[in-house]
């Protein structure tokens, strides 16, 4: 009994390196999903000459995050090595893991922070090893960014998502005079947000308000809550809206495109979208789910954040510090601020230009 | 003579598989990558293992007295927002507590350990005193904590944003050392984690809350007609156990110069695989500080090793799932065998 005890675990144990193995084996075969570590450390000859970058995303399983570290992977190839790895949405975990990459002696750090004021504790860890650093789509405190020279930062102007998903509402509202549906003037509408506290999530909410309000349209909160960026909760917040105020709303913004989807669905129990039966759903993202449903005009418009651009932009920057040059414009391809900071622009998508979001 | 020999190192092999795993995993992806062994590796996982260690420690008190408890994540993230909002820099723009002087260093380590202790203590005393089952006790505590948690991290002016700009004392205590800077360095937090895990020995092993906790995990029945009072253990034990939470969310917001109100989120899970790897059974009675060490370690390895050599997140999951229960099937003979 014992005897069989033992080889079970040795079997165990077995299995688990060949695992390692199995999974960094396989990555060339299956390079392109994203969803392996990159080319890692594996084939030091084949790379040789190439900056080794460590890129930490906040967590994995977030869609948007995935699109850009696919970017990542993507712009990698034959520039850089990349090995990529999962913060699993914990500051301290993606600590963890910076000390990991000193340790391993990359030449350049790509950060997605899990909190963005824990920047500073990992530019000191960075300064310190002299390893330049890239944050990229949460912003670090201006503060910390000023901590040193090599620290750079590629990201969004939240504000501005906010912005055009609003606009997509004036648009629809200026010619859509049925869109009022109770004819009294006002913009009746729900607001999906996402994680308290999250600097997109507040900022998206507000700017998108003021878009509408900006176009001399009134409105009128009907209701508003966190969905947590999430699709089921999502359809339950929007479930739980329609329960209470039901006809009454006239539009649905949501701060990311999995929560709007969510809510379409829950529109869709109602009766929604079937019958001239409709109202505006806008998002923020332009994920591929949500581009098959602005196929189908459930899904009024979204706001393309531009993953492939952020994740190149982060990758070029980061190999261009890791070969101890100073990125410019013309090394890395878009424009940097204040010596330091490369704005991605968000693009308005709707039914017309979907092919800019594919 | 042989089969004695052998018989020797079954039982040398069952007493001491914990170990025999941690090593073979440290052999297993040093082979896979030389540079893997280094004392800035050594350092690393120390240092990421210190917290950990401190968490588990705590629900091994809990696990051996049969009990378990879910909240110990959420009282991580409490007593990291609890600290961090109240050790801010004075000139940071965005503070909590706008208006909140500089407190002496110990003294909001301290409120947010006892805010860690609380908990622990509501947590002794509805398994206790309404005999509500330990683990939906503790889950409903999980829930309200990260409930109460949220509402303090919600307040105005703060509103839910991550609290930053900790000050630079306290940071000290999550990033410093003492010794040369570089990898012969010893953190702070490393050497928290070894004073406490000492004191927990002694409390385990010298003291009569130690010996009532192996009493009331071994048979409660027994406990109480040999004059334990078991429920004033129980109530002293989850509250010592949720004051090690605390500390460990304190040490979390240190070490990361920050907090939010997710931080710790499933530490729970994380402490109790430790402790059942290092040997503490579920169904109570059985748990050593050693093993519950060397629980954490191998998780410390595990997280930082196969990170290091490359291996794909998802396949890290796989593989820390199968270590866990293969190597609690394996230690369950240990006792299956002496019965």
């Amino acid at each position: 009994m014992r005897k069989l005890v033992a080889s079970t675990l040795v079997a165990a144990m077995t299995l688990s390196v060949v695992g390692c193995s199995q999974s960094t084996g396989s990555q060339p075969a299956s390079g392109g999903d994203g969803s392996s570590t990159a080319p890692a450390a594996q084939a030091p000859a084949a790379s040789e000459g190439n900056p080794k970058i460590g890129v930490a995303i906040y967590k994995f399983d977030d869609t948007f995050m995935t699109g850009v570290r696919n970017a990542i992977s993507k712009a990698a190839e034959g520039k850089a090595e990349v090995d990529i790895v999962d913060s699993q949405n914990a500051q301290p975990t993606q600590n963890d893991k910076v000390d990991l990459f000193i340790n391993k002696k990359v030449s350049a750090l790509a950060i997605n922070p899990v909190d963005r004021t824990a920047a500073g504790v990992i530019i000191d860890k960075a300064k310190q090893a002299n390893i330049p650093i890239v944050f990229f789509n949460r912003e670090p405190m201006p503060e910390d960014m000023q901590k040193w020279d090599k620290v750079y930062y590629v990201g969004a102007k939240a504000e501005e998502s906010g912005t055009i998903s609003g606009q997509l509402l004036v648009d629809f509202w200026n010619s859509h005079p049925e869109a009022d549906k109770n004819k009294d003037g006002v913009m009746q509408y729900v607001m999906l947000k996402g994680e308290p506290g999250h600097q997109d999530a507040e900022l998206r909410t507000k700017f998108s308000v003021k878009a509408i309000e900006d176009a001399g349209i009134k409105v009128e909160k009907v209701a508003e809550d966190t969905a947590m960026w999430d699709r089921v909760k999502g359809q339950e917040k929007m479930a739980a809206f329609l329960a209470a105020a039901g006809d009454k709303i006239e539009a649905v913004l949501a701060n990311n495109d999995d929560m709007a989807l969510g809510a379409i669905e829950a529109l869709k129990a109602a009766g929604y979208f079937t019958n001239g039966k409709y109202i505006p759903v806008v998002g923020v993202d332009a994920t591929a789910p949500a581009l098959k449903e602005l196929e189908a005009g459930t899904l009024l418009g979204t706001v393309l954040n531009d993953a492939n651009s952020q994740g190149r932009a982060t990758l070029n920057i980061a190999t261009a510090l890791a070969k101890g040059e100073t990125p410019s414009k013309e090394m890395i391809g878009f424009d940097i601020t204040d010596g330091k900071y490369v704005w991605v622009p968000y693009k308005k998508i709707t039914k017309e230009n979907i092919n800019d979001a594919k | 003579m042989n089969a004695i020999t052998q018989k020797k190192i079954q039982s040398f092999v069952t007493q001491n598989a914990i170990y025999i795993v941690l090593v073979v995993l440290i052999a297993g992806i040093a082979i896979y990558d030389t540079n893997f062994l280094s004392i800035t590796t050594l350092r690393d996982i120390l240092l990421q293992s210190s917290t950990r260690a401190i968490i588990a420690l705590g629900a091994a008190f809990v696990l051996i007295t049969g009990g378990t408890d879910l909240s110990a994540g959420r009282v991580v993230g409490l007593t990291a927002v609890i600290s961090a909002s109240l050790l801010q820099d004075p000139n940071y723009p965005r503070r909590f507590f706008p208006d909140l002087p500089d407190l002496p260093l110990l003294v909001p380590i301290l409120i947010a350990i006892a805010a860690g202790l609380l908990v622990g203590l509501i947590n002794g005393i509805i398994v206790s005193r309404f005999s509500v089952p330990p683990f939906i006790a503790t889950l409903g505590m999980m829930v309200i904590v990260y409930g109460v948690n949220s509402i303090y991290f919600d307040m105005e002016p703060n509103q839910s944003q991550p609290i930053g700009g900790l000050r630079q004392d306290f940071g000290q205590l999550g990033t410093g050392f003492i010794g040369p800077s570089g990898p012969y360095s010893i953190p702070y937090i490393v050497i928290i984690a070894i004073v406490v895990s000492i004191l927990v020995w002694v409390v385990f092993n010298k003291t009569r809350l130690g010996k009532n906790m192996y009493a009331i995990g071994g048979n409660i029945q027994a406990a109480t007609v040999s004059g334990i009072n078991v429920g004033l253990n129980l109530i002293i034990i989850y509250a010592i156990a949720g004051g090690l939470y605390g500390l460990g969310g304190v040490l979390e917001a240190a070490r990361t110069g920050g907090a939010t109100n997710n931080y710790g989120n499933m530490y729970e899970l994380d402490a109790i695989a430790a402790c059942v790897v290092g040997g503490v059974s579920t169904s109570g009675g059985i748990g050593t500080v050693p093993g519950v060490l060397a629980g954490v370690l191998i998780f410390g390895v595990i997280n930082y090793g196969l990170t290091f050599i490359g291996v794909n997140p998802y396949w890290q999951l796989i593989i820390k799932g199968l270590i866990i229960v293969a190597a609690v099937a394996f230690d369950i003979r240990k006792y299956l065998a002496k019965k």
